[in-house]
């Protein structure tokens, strides 16, 4: 520390980080060095005892197809609700940004899906697909006779489930969308028209452009989104299921660490997740940085 | 400050002291209680705490829904280390051999000779106990036993031409009636099970067939399972071709098949007893009850126990063990288990409740309260097959089982690889279970 910022005050400044640094501490650090000495271990279900096994638990995690497949669900699940919502709240936002009547209205509309709860939109997307009472299925079967099941039909359930996570997630993408729409300037559209662009042209030459240092937050924050916080959406729909279809790495890892109670394999799996998303953090955040227009 | 007013104070606080020491003289010694009974069979757990709470002042019954099964057993392991968890616990009966090895609990049958009393064990019902005994010696207190059994409903039996006073007795009727209802039309599905992985253990107990070495781990820790042979292989076929030909739909886990039912979508349900409480007055249609449908031409065993049982955290005081001791003989009373059966389907545990019951004509009256009874009561008991498997890792192996039959059913393996994948999957959780356990 320079003490000539502070003069008179050796000791003040780290009393005022401190409550950060603990509570970095106490809830990160500390947790995050013990599940990585645990990811070493397999442990009975209550901790009273425990054997090092070194580095077996994360072989095991890599020779298992189950866990390899698990990844590319996972990965399959990201894209669809990064690559799919973008762009359908991108092009809801663009409606919404219209000077219409009633836009208000539409706007509360779209954005209302955030604000329900994960367990709540699971039930309904769940009550919507129940193979023997759902309307959904009854509507497919009176239109084509074909018995719609997702319970056991893995690549459905898969779809179903990011379509749920997805239609969840619009309301916060479309917000935040519409912020960065109603900071494009009206001379910069105007020029263009003048110029003789067309709408489409006009916005992909300019309202896109300028929208990029939103769209690369949106894209960070639906990574974590899609990787992390699908849970509880997953827990009440599918539970994994059929077959482990829609059994993502973190639910994976929540039901071997608390249903199993399998700590050893739960902390391999918590590391090589936090691995995982590190890299592409960087990556993304590297290429959003370098792309991204901030001024203008 | 002047001296009056401080006095005034000091004399305020001594009697606040005074009464707050002689309301904890009075204070009821707190026992908790964490358990996992959600939908009607939560009114019900707590009309019967709040009783005993009233004839019992010394003691208050604190009781906690701590969400399902498992989340409840997460809960008590994660609260084990700091002894922060419960009096009294409720697991289900997969939980059973976790819980012998956890060394965190206090069996049952050692409770009355710490209190210097004596118990008679033999008044409870027999399968039931067996199943939480090791060594004939009782580890946790049964409660809410249940096992599974055939729900059908009479009037879509009766639209498709059937008789509805003959359910079908087995699995080859089970596939001749859906036939018949399918083609009938009045429903587009025949029937569904819940807890499919439980279903598929009963269809091996009723037919006296181990599902783990060490007689069902109950002689010793299992070392692998046994139901990947002819016999488990044929009814993994059996439920793929009833799938295949849209008989059966599978319904998801636990209870979800329940509302299928419930709303007439489907004629059959294999479900736990404790759903018939919750069927009865759900439906709009005569509820008919049957026994499980047997593979005809295979040995006689028994249908096994599923539910819950209470167990105890060891290092209780001996005021709050004697507390536990008071809300299970509660438990025991003939009117309070005659109460919790009436109020869920599932069994009364004692035998006194049993003979009230039948005095009173309650089983005349509905007989679908009998069916589970005279199933279990019928079936033998003196094979480790018909009493039940107890294994270490057994919910992760039953989800192993889960997602093999998902699988079957959904045509990405053929049964036989389906039921080969998911042994597989448990031997090598039998195998870890056994390294860190074994003796």
């Amino acid at each position: 520390m320079n003490e000539d910022k502070f003069p008179g005050h050796k000791i003040l400044p780290y009393i005022l980080i401190a409550p950060s640094l603990i509570v970095i501490f106490v809830f990160l650090i500390i947790p995050f060095a013990q599940s990585i000495r645990e990811s070493f271990y397999t442990s009975t279900a209550f901790g009273t005892h425990s054997i090092f096994v070194g580095l077996r638990n994360y072989v095991r995690l890599f020779a298992s197809q189950e866990y390899r497949s698990s990844v590319v669900t996972t990965f399959k699940f990201s894209a669809f609700v990064i690559i799919i919502g973008l762009a359908i709240s991108l092009g809801i936002a663009q409606l919404l940004n219209q000077k219409i009547k009633g836009v208000g209205f539409y706007q509360i509309a779209l954005i209302w899906t955030y604000a329900i709860s994960p367990t709540v939109a699971g039930v309904i997307w769940a009550s919507m697909f129940a193979p023997a009472t759902g309307l959904i299925p009854y509507i497919v079967s009176k239109i084509s006779g074909y018995s719609l099941n997702w319970m056991t039909n893995g690549d459905l359930a898969l779809f179903i489930v990011a379509a749920a996570a997805t239609w969840k997630m619009l309301g916060y993408n479309i917000v935040f969308f519409l912020a960065g729409l109603q900071n494009v300037p009206d001379e910069f559209l105007e020029a263009a028209q003048i110029d003789g662009a067309g709408s489409w042209k006009a916005f992909w030459r300019i309202t896109f452009p300028l929208l990029s240092p939103t769209t690369s937050f949106l894209l960070f924050v639906n990574m974590l989104y899609a990787f992390f916080q699908v849970f509880g959406l997953i827990d009440i729909m599918t539970r994994g299921g059929p077959g482990n279809a829609t059994e993502l790495l973190i639910y994976k890892l929540y039901r071997d660490g608390f249903i199993h109670l399998n700590s050893g394999s739960a902390s391999a799996q918590s590391f090589i997740i936090f691995f995982v998303i590190s890299i592409v953090a960087i990556f993304q955040l590297r290429i959003a940085t370098r792309k991204s227009i901030y001024s203008r | 400050m002047n001296s009056k007013k401080s006095y005034l104070i000091i004399l305020l606080l001594t009697l606040c002291l005074f009464f707050s020491a002689g309301n904890a003289m009075a204070e009821p010694v707190n026992i908790t209680f964490w358990h996992a009974m959600s939908g009607s069979r939560l009114g019900v757990l707590e009309s019967i705490v709040d009783g005993f709470n009233e004839a019992n002042p010394d003691y208050e019954v604190v009781p906690l829904f701590t969400g399902s099964y498992s989340e409840t057993l997460t809960k008590y392991v994660a609260a084990y280390p700091s002894k922060t968890g419960p009096n009294i616990v409720q697991s289900y009966e997969v939980g059973t051999q976790t819980m012998i090895d956890s060394g965190a609990i206090t069996p049952v049958y050692e409770i009355p000779g710490m209190l210097g009393e004596t118990w008679d064990w033999a008044q409870y019902v027999i399968p039931i106990t067996n199943y939480y005994s090791v060594e004939g010696n009782l580890w946790s207190m049964p409660f809410n036993s249940s096992t599974a059994m055939l729900y059908y409903n009479k009037d879509i039996f009766e639209e498709a031409g059937l008789d509805p006073n003959k359910p079908p007795t087995t699995w080859k009727e089970m596939e001749e009636y859906g036939e018949e209802i399918l083609a009938s039309g009045v429903v587009n599905h025949v029937y569904s099970t819940g807890w499919p992985d439980w279903i598929f253990e009963q269809a091996l107990a009723i037919h006296n067939h181990l599902y783990a070495d060490n007689d069902n781990g109950r002689s010793g820790l299992a070392t692998k399972v046994v139901f990947d042979d002819d016999f488990g292989n044929m009814i993994f076929d059996t439920w793929t071709r009833l799938h295949d030909k849209g008989i059966y739909v599978f319904g998801g886990s636990e209870y979800a098949p329940n509302t299928a039912f419930n709303s007439g979508q489907i004629a059959m349900l294999i479900q736990s007893t404790s759903s018939l409480a919750g069927i009865i007055n759900a439906a709009d249609f005569k509820v008919g009850t049957s026994f499980y449908p047997r593979f005809e031409g295979y040995p006689v065993g028994n249908s096994v126990i599923g539910g819950g049982s209470l167990w105890v955290t060891k290092g209780q005081s001996e005021e709050e063990l004697r507390g536990v001791w008071e809300f299970f003989k509660y438990l025991s009373r003939e009117d309070v288990a005659i109460q919790w059966h009436k109020g869920t389907g599932y069994f009364p545990v004692s035998l006194g409740a049993l003979k009230t019951l039948l005095d009173e004509g309650w089983f005349s009256q509905d007989q679908a309260y009998l069916t589970a009874f005279l199933q279990i009561l019928s079936g033998r008991r003196d094979t480790a097959a018909a009493t039940g498997v107890r294994l270490g890792p057994f919910v992760a192996m039953r989800e192993d089982f889960v997602s093999s039959l998902e699988k079957a059913l959904a045509g990405q393996l053929s049964p036989e690889d389906a039921l080969n994948e998911a042994a597989e999957k448990m031997n090598l959780k039998l195998r870890d279970y056994l390294e860190l356990h074994g003796q």
